[in-house]
């Protein structure tokens, strides 16, 4: 919403009344102001009256004009603007007028003609554009003196004022809402100039005009019928127009829209011939076949429907004689839902009437009839046929005791019900600390207590209530989510001592990427319906494409190693969030150096598995059973922690290394659950001496050494505290078979260990070995 | 005696020594032999003798201990001079990571909030219209709907806009008093220099008995956050309207980048918004079926605080793993 000073002085008293002021009193109310804006008009720009215009003697395209400024001789002045000829009173730049810092007027001679000045347009003063040519001056901006200066004009050196509104508020879309809410916070009064129409016909609408209802509306019309000779615009009236960004085609069109914009009130116009039947009477039809739904008709034929649209052919034209003006209302849910349900087409006033407009329609009715008599040859019927639906103000019964506790700050009932009045709510006192408030129809978003107490606090101030600490019951509040939270932060922090960087990416990613790596997609009927882009029109089923992704483009920023982990969510088929960790490497595994002779070694396969589990802790790996087009199928395994798969990692596949144009990378995908740090017990500590033990075995080639070490595991022998394979060995000796070699380590609680205790250690677990993998000493 | 002195001098090395000392003081060294003597000598002399040559033996002892310290230190300055290494050579070669910056904002927040004695919630990213919507005041046709650009899914389910919903299926499972945060991603149809399709919040939620709850506890516990992030900043609410929550307000911080005598970053006002709040709407709770309840709420872009405290200038940058970014935050 655009607002400016000069405006909104015609609603409410701004005399001596700061940019500043304005500028927080509005920020206050909770209308937040975006920007706040002069416009400066620099000095020597002043009102100049035309002489006399003719044709430059050397160029056509010329025009050489004789100006009074005011001064004792008229000025000569080329004028380049074919629309100088039609004008009487222009800005004219002075000589040594600084237009801008590097132009500055000065006397010039153009095609052997002398110019003292310039005639200027709106854009070349800083204001905004108002078409082609220069700017004609009429005393809509003020009376006309010659030679005064253009910036002592203050609807024309205004403040531009641009308001961001909350959707609840609708009753400010006009700068007559505006003032209405700004008065209460500077503690103004509201200007209301009565009107009374200087033409005005004895003959009364009604008998000319007749309205032929079908249904019970629900909604407020106002009609007035209008005889127009000549409409013309204004000065003031453009260029507001233009600050509000407003664009009209027509001079009837503009009136009309300028007065909405002042009064809030909907108003459109229509060609009064086009409703006129046999008997010469104008008949304006009206129906509503469901709520929400209100039609004007022309002779049966719809031509617009109530806050929502209007047909372009039926509207008044600057040519048009008689013309009908509307003003209406309707309860903008009303709409919102019947536009909803039909998906009907809104014109430019729709977002004003969906938000609520200003249901006091002979504001709009008078205003726009003080224009038409300010600007053109007018002749109003007597009065206006108006159709009310009488709709229920609401009622909010409000304990004053409830608003003091919701704000935290006492506040007398006297106060709130000021604050109330002010505002435009009516107030039936009851006894002690209850009043009933009677909410005016303007204030549609206003309907309950809690409404009525945002009201008061935002008059009262938000600075104005003390900080006041809430006591509360102590209680423990840590639960399984927070304790969550403490070990992801745990692993992140880990993963960033072992080089990582933390990535954070959209769970939108490239549906022909997961296609062609071969993953899965969520299932079309619970697929995203509208994305965002091309290349983010699937929900994630790997974190892996986004993380390549990041890589492409750090190698493309010139990076030579990138490491990155990130922990969020990627869905399943059936659309399941499930929280995981991903890992990624790719290229070297060092920063160049003097020490690695500027040549780190790339990424590989142990290096990575080292820096995963040193962010995760100890993980098994077996072959891997993950099947997609990112794995290489001779370095990649399953990952297993507490015997359950819960990942992979893997070496990128060299297809899709090349096509992602990457060096060698390394990935990995663990399930978030599986890496939470466990709880521990500890184990009581020996204080006797333990002892290493070697033993080599032959064993079926079939088995692995993770085979072994699980059973090892799993057959708990007393005072075995350690064992892990040192040395696998095969030849063609061995035929099907292979040497493995195994370090124990052996120790007691209750005594330091003997030869004897340890052999028989040892051949118990040779024995086990034997029976379960027909192992043999070697 | 001298000359086997002057003998043992004249081994450089601890190698060398050692073998003095074998043929010295070994079992078949030069001393034992003289000890040997002894048997042959006269009852009367003998202890003279011995006297004499434990004497001797205590002196070319002394003598060997002294040169054997000489050695030894030596040889550790000759080991410790073979290991010298130019050390600046080994400055800055840390493969250190980084967090990012949003999640290392979130915790930063998530730990003022826990240490305030919230409960930490979380709930999915898919979420239905009555969690993220109807029951958070937003009917179907609400113009307030338009504020928040929405992804759906086919099947009528939605990629939650706020972290709100989290409010309500947490209000649905548990009893009041709660006092909770919920962190977690957020998702709107909206790409540009401030806008990301998806981006984090955190919310806040304060529910206790009717009357309990006041604006003013909203004030106070939000001015203390906002300096615990941003330092000794003033802090400044703005009525404004959120559909859950009435009275409603936004809250500012006086610009961090110019102390609040105007500049680009908070175009020239002096102050920047950073988050919303306001007194839980009554049809909030109508919705989660509480009643006789108080309660405040509010709710934060975490990007956002994040640029301001790091004076990241692209939002956008923040979702593309960009390490000239990341590697700064080491």
């Amino acid at each position: 919403m655009i607002v400016t000073k000069s405006w909104l002085n015609e609603f409410v008293d701004l005399d001596r009344i700061e940019n500043s002021d304005i500028y927080k009193a509005l920020n206050s109310i909770g209308l937040e102001v975006d920007s706040i804006n002069d416009i400066n008009i620099p000095a020597g720009v002043v009102v100049g009256k035309i002489i006399s215009c003719e044709k430059h003697p050397n160029a056509d395209k010329l025009n050489l004009c004789q100006i009074d400024i005011g001064s004792d001789e008229n000025q000569q002045i080329v004028c380049g603007a074919s629309n100088v000829v039609d004008a009487e009173f222009v800005a004219v730049a002075t000589l040594g007028t600084k237009l801008s810092e590097d132009f500055e007027i000065k006397p010039v001679v153009l095609r052997e003609v002398e110019s003292n000045g310039m005639v200027c347009s709106a854009s070349e003063l800083g204001l905004p554009n108002l078409g082609d040519g220069i700017m004609i001056l009429d005393d809509s901006i003020g009376k006309l003196i010659i030679g005064k200066e253009l910036s002592e004009y203050k609807k024309i050196a205004d403040t531009i004022i641009e308001i961001e509104l909350t959707a609840n508020r609708g009753d400010c879309l006009s700068i007559n809402g505006v003032a209405r809410d700004l008065r209460v916070a500077l503690k103004r009064k509201l200007i209301s100039k009565p009107f009374n129409p200087l033409n005005v016909e004895e003959l009364h609408v009604n008998d000319v005009v007749n309205i032929n209802m079908k249904d019970f509306l629900n909604a407020d019309l106002s009609y007035s019928l209008v005889t127009i000779e000549n409409v013309k615009s204004s000065l003031v009236i453009d260029l507001r127009l233009a600050i509000v960004k407003i664009d009209s085609k027509t001079n009837i069109d503009k009136l009309l829209r300028y007065s909405t914009h002042s009064t809030g009130v909907i108003l459109r116009s229509y060609k009064g011939e086009d409703f006129k039947n046999e008997e010469g009477m104008v008949n304006i039809e009206l129906s509503s076949r469901e709520s929400g739904v209100v039609e004007i008709l022309s002779k049966a034929k719809p031509v617009s429907v109530l806050g929502i649209s209007q047909v372009d052919s039926i509207k008044a034209e600057d040519t048009t004689n008689k013309v009908l003006i509307e003003a209406s209302y309707i309860y903008p849910d009303l709409i919102l839902d019947s536009v909803a349900k039909n998906k009907f087409e809104t014109d430019e006033l729709y977002y004003n009437t969906s938000r609520g407009s200003e249901p006091e329609l002979s504001l709009g009715i008078e205003y726009i009839a003080k224009l038409l008599d300010l600007v053109g040859e007018v002749k109003f019927l007597n009065g206006t046929l108006d159709i009310t639906s009488n709709r229920k103000r609401d009622i909010v019964e409000v304990d004053n005791r409830t608003v003091c506790n919701i704000i935290g700050k006492d506040v007398t009932k006297k106060e709130s019900i000021t604050i109330l009045k002010n505002l435009g709510f009516e107030i039936d006192e009851r006894k002690d600390e209850i009043f009933i408030v009677i909410i005016p129809l303007f204030r549609h978003d206003v309907k309950n207590l809690q409404d009525i107490i945002e009201e008061i606090v935002r008059i009262i101030g938000i600075d104005n209530i003390p900080s006041k600490t809430l006591e509360f019951k102590e209680a423990l509040r840590i639960n399984d989510t927070s304790n969550r939270y403490r070990a992801k932060k745990l692993i992140r922090n880990r993963a960033v001592s072992a080089s990582f960087y933390e990535n954070l990416s959209y769970i939108f990613v490239d549906s022909k990427k997961l296609d062609k790596y071969g993953f899965d997609r969520v299932e079309k009927s619970l697929e995203v319906t509208n994305p965002i882009a091309d290349d983010f029109d699937a929900l994630r089923t790997t974190m892996m494409i986004n993380m390549l992704d990041a890589v492409k483009r750090n190698i493309s920023y010139s990076k030579k190693s990138i490491a990155l982990f990130e922990i969020g969510n990627i869905f399943n088929t059936k659309r399941e969030e499930k929280e995981v960790i991903s890992f990624i490497y790719s290229g070297q595994s060092e920063k160049e150096s003097v020490i690695n002779n500027g040549k780190s070694p790339q990424i590989n396969f142990e290096s990575f598995v080292e820096k995963v589990s040193s962010v995760i802790g100890n993980f098994e790996l077996v072959e891997s059973t993950v099947k997609n087009e990112l794995i290489h199928p001779y370095q990649s395994a399953d990952i297993i922690i507490n015997s359950k798969v819960v990942g992979y990692l893997s070496k990128l596949h060299p297809v899709a290394k090349e096509s992602y144009g990457i060096f060698d990378t390394f990935i990995a995908q663990i399930d978030f659950d599986a890496v939470i740090p466990k709880h521990i017990n500890t184990n009581p500590i020996s204080n006797f001496q333990g002892v290493y033990k070697d033993l080599s075995i032959v064993i079926n080639k079939k088995y692995t050494a993770i085979d072994v070490m699980r059973f090892i595991k799993e057959s708990e022998i007393d005072m075995l505290k350690d064992f892990y394979c040192v040395d696998i060995y095969e030849d063609e000796s061995l035929e099907d078979k292979k040497s493995m070699t195994i370090r124990f380590f052996i120790q007691s609680l209750e005594k330091t260990l003997k030869d004897k205790d340890i052999e028989a250690l040892t051949l118990l677990i040779l024995k086990r070995l034997k029976y379960n993998f027909m192992a043999k000493l070697r | 005696m001298k000359n086997l002195e002057n003998y043992m001098l004249k081994a450089t090395t601890l190698e060398a020594l050692e073998k003095v000392r074998v043929e010295l003081f070994g079992k078949k060294g030069l001393l034992s032999k003289e000890f040997i003597k002894l048997k042959d000598i006269p009852g009367r002399e003998k202890r003279a003798f011995a006297e004499n040559l434990n004497k001797q033996k205590a002196s070319l002892q002394k003598s060997f201990d002294k040169h054997y310290e000489t050695l030894k230190a030596k040889a550790i300055r000759a080991l410790l001079l073979s290991e010298k290494i130019d050390v600046s050579l080994y400055s800055n070669i840390s493969n250190k990571g980084a967090l990012h910056p949003v999640t290392e904002t979130m915790d930063k927040i998530i730990d003022y909030f826990v240490a305030m004695n919230f409960a930490v919630h979380n709930g999915p990213m898919i979420e239905d219209d009555f969690h993220n919507f109807e029951a958070l005041n937003l009917p179907t046709h609400h113009p307030a709907r338009d504020m928040q650009d929405t992804f759906f899914c086919n099947d009528g389910k939605l990629l939650r806009t706020h972290t709100s919903p989290v409010q309500i299926r947490t209000m649905l499972k548990e009893t009041p008093p709660i006092r909770m945060i919920a962190p977690g991603s957020v998702f709107r149809r909206d790409y540009d220099v401030t806008h990301t399709p998806m981006f984090h919040q955190i919310e806040g939620l304060v529910v206790d008995k009717e009357g309990v709850v006041s604006f003013a506890n909203l004030k106070s516990i939000l001015t203390d956050f906002l300096q615990y992030m941003f330092g000794d900043v003033e802090v400044r609410f703005r009525p404004s309207f959120f559909p859950f929550t009435e009275p409603s307000s936004e809250v500012d911080i006086s610009c961090i980048f110019c102390e609040g005598e105007g500049c680009r970053i908070c175009s020239h006002t002096g102050w920047l918004e950073v988050l919303g709040c306001g007194i839980v709407d009554e049809n909030v709770f109508k919705a989660v079926g509480y009643e006789n309840v108080s309660g405040y709420a509010f709710g934060l872009g975490i990007e956002r605080f994040a640029m301001l405290l790091h004076r990241i200038p692209d939002l956008r940058t923040l979702f593309e793993g960009d390490i000239r970014l990341l590697e700064q935050f080491e």
